[in-house]
């Protein structure tokens, strides 16, 4: 079980879980504040989701359409089936453009797709140019918050990191660091052949594509190289120019608390005239990587329309305090335990639908109001029917059990009375591992009520 | 070429595939409703003053200024005080021209012919905005105006001049209003930012550490 020694390690790391709680408190309380400031929240959230259920239940004609538009102002579109093809197509073109430096801004299909590895493969070298990645990239490890990437690291460990991978003098002061960074990456951008990007909404009706950031390292790479390659999921398709408005009110407030990030870059096409700025090519990469077979029932559709803004992580009471890496995917928090196994099979991550007390936070908050607890039983189900032909009979037996005494106040009874008097609980295995038990009672509530509770303080 | 085709009608035909598995029950799915919310009533009256409040909010500063004589001393004094010696302007005229009337105090850089290296080395950019928001004191950037997406980005100091009678009340209004016509549309909300390293908010990540809004009001 991956996740429940991973998540076990996490608990031991007191510096992690006082990292998670400072940051996932801070982004729940920047969250609310911002509601406040948006015109119609509720209204604006239906109205989001309203318009993925349309765009995914007619998703070939959108993308049709999309594709369209945006070669017709220029860009080349490419179909990716999975991850392998979507690496094969970026190398391809960074390499027939004799490209030796990548450099990216933030992008979850990238590393979904582990472009990095297969650029390495490739003899190019891929920068990471967003803070929180760049530090991450340079120490080796992978982000743990989908908004600060290293959020598992202290300023110490930071600044020991540049100090030795870019030689300059330790320093505590995260304004230096910051501005280390800008400087090495300064020369990145300048050397660099190709920039990386991802995107958050692609526009059918004129074949935009939407990128939103608050460093600037993400216009640097859309702006600098001569060429841009944007990678994205097929479900970041919306249909119409104006649909921008209500997903522009929702992700950022529900990602970093902000009305809107620093920077929001709407790309249609490359560059129009020679004398134009910005890339002489841009290309959009497709990605499908299992998000069709998702297409197929209303449950699992739903999934596609996340925006990755984050909210279910801070808000939930799981991610507070094991943090991303426990995920063990790209995907952490509520969404990557129903998105992970989705994606890449339940075989793979059968624990993740479990990681989750199902309490309804992350739908409470969900932009789009995607019913994660839902997709979480779901997904459970489908673990209980692939499994083993004993442990399923032991676990049915148990739970007809349970069924059958429950349904018979006298049993009921019975068994309450023969618990209380033989101080056994029936067998919880797992459930208890983690959890102590709590005392029972001197006497049961049915006692007391039949004693008569009315009037009496207890 | 082929193999990309492939993939496309491949792609397209999965996602219809799984689609037809639960047409039945979707069948009472509805057109949506536009992303556009219910216009709020805009009060024309203090939109300046809740466009510059909100740049304020965001870390941004503004100058309001009236005519050309007036714009040009300002954009001198912002400078000075950011303490800005190579500045570089847009290809639009009313850039060039109060960049041009800078004193010898300041190294005027042309955008034509400037080098990556030559670029970086600047201290100031100077551009115009095609529309500010005042919901959220964002400005609007249209690349089919002028070539403003480098110097409202990579030197340190961002000053971009604004018409005050291009300040629409949301961002609604301001999609609605923008060019389409333009290969880049930059929305930008103060200066660049980070809170990567342990929370903490850093100004001037990648992105310009100052934007300062010269506000041109109309001659009366």
């Amino acid at each position: 079980m991956t996740f429940d020694r991973n998540a076990r390690a996490a608990l031991a790391d007191g510096q992690l879980r006082d990292a998670l709680r400072q940051a996932t408190t801070l982004f729940g309380e920047r969250r609310r504040a911002a509601l406040a400031t948006a015109p119609d929240w509720e209204g604006a959230r239906d109205r989001a989701r309203a318009i993925k259920d349309e765009t995914l239940l007619h998703l070939d004609r959108y993308l049709e359409e999309f594709s369209a538009n945006a070669e017709r102002a220029g860009a080349r579109v490419h179909w990716a089936r999975d991850a392998a093809e979507a690496c094969e197509v970026i190398g391809r073109i960074a390499e027939q453009r004799g490209a030796r430096t990548v450099v990216k801004s933030k992008s979850m299909a990238s590393e979904e797709i582990h472009l990095n590895a297969a650029l390495t493969a490739r003899g190019i070298e891929p920068v990471e140019t967003d803070l929180g990645e760049y530090i991450v990239q340079l120490a080796g490890e992978t982000p743990s918050h989908i908004v600060v990437p290293a959020i598992h690291k202290t300023k110490r460990q930071i600044a020991a990191l540049f100090a030795e991978r870019l030689g300059i003098e330790p320093s505590d002061d995260v304004a230096t660091l910051t501005a280390v960074a800008r400087q090495a990456l300064r020369r990145r951008f300048a050397e660099a052949d190709l920039g990386v990007s991802g995107v958050n909404f692609a526009v059918a009706e004129t074949g935009t594509i939407l990128i939103l950031e608050n460093e600037g390292n993400a216009r640097l790479t859309t702006s600098l190289p001569r060429t841009h390659v944007a990678l994205m999921g097929i479900e970041k398709v919306i249909p119409r120019f104006a649909d921008l408005e209500v997903f522009l009110q929702l992700l950022p407030r529900s990602g970093t608390g902000q009305a809107l990030t620093a920077y929001q870059s709407l790309l249609t096409g490359a560059k129009r005239r020679p004398e134009d700025e910005g890339p002489a090519e841009l290309h959009i990469v497709l990605l499908d990587n299992g998000r069709s077979r998702l297409l197929a029932s209303p449950v699992t559709r739903q999934t596609l329309a996340c925006i990755r803004c984050g909210a279910c992580l801070n808000a939930c009471p799981v991610y507070r305090q094991i943090g991303g890496h426990a995920y063990g995917s790209v995907y952490p928090g509520p969404i990557g335990a129903v998105l992970t196994p989705q994606l890449f099979g339940l075989g793979r991550s059968p624990e993740l639908p479990y990681a989750s007390s199902l309490c309804g936070a992350c739908r409470d908050v969900c932009p789009v109001k995607i019913d994660i607890p839902a997709l979480l039983l779901h997904l459970r189900a489908e673990v209980v029917a692939t499994r083993a032909g004993k442990q399923r009979v032991l676990e049915r037996l148990a739970f007809s059990g349970y069924a059958a005494v429950m349904a018979r106040p006298r049993l009921f009874e019975w068994v309450v009375r023969a618990t209380r008097m033989l101080k056994v609980v029936p067998p919880l295995g797992a459930w208890t591992k983690g959890r102590d038990l709590r005392p029972l009672a001197p006497r049961s509530f049915r006692d007391q009520w039949r004693a008569g509770l009315s009037g009496k303080a207890p | 070429m082929r193999r990309s085709d492939d993939a496309r009608s491949q792609m397209l035909h999965a996602i219809r595939e799984n689609l037809a598995k639960s047409a039945s029950s979707d069948a009472a799915q509805h057109a949506p409703p536009c992303g556009r919310s219910v216009p709020p009533t805009p009060n024309p009256l203090d939109m300046v003053a809740r466009f510059t409040e909100q740049l304020a909010a965001v870390g941004a500063q503004w100058t309001v200024v009236r005519g050309a004589t007036e714009a040009a001393h300002a954009l001198a004094r912002i400078l000075t005080s950011a303490g800005a010696r190579r500045v570089v302007g847009s290809d639009a005229p009313l850039v060039q021209r109060l960049v041009s009337g800078l004193g010898d105090g300041f190294v005027r850089e042309s955008l034509d012919g400037l080098s990556r290296d030559g670029l970086f080395a600047c201290d100031a950019g100077v551009t115009t905005a095609q529309w500010g928001i005042a919901e959220t004191g964002t400005l609007v950037l249209e690349s089919a105006r002028e070539n403003n997406r480098l110097l409202s980005l990579v030197p340190p100091i961002h000053v971009a001049l604004l018409s005050t009678s291009c300040i629409c009340d949301s961002l609604g209004d301001a999609l609605a209003r923008v060019s389409r016509a333009s290969h880049a549309i930059t929305l930008i909300t103060g200066p660049s930012r980070t809170s990567d390293i342990e929370l903490t908010l850093v100004v001037g990540v990648h992105g310009p550490q100052a934007v300062h809004v010269l506000l041109l009001e109309e001659e009366p």
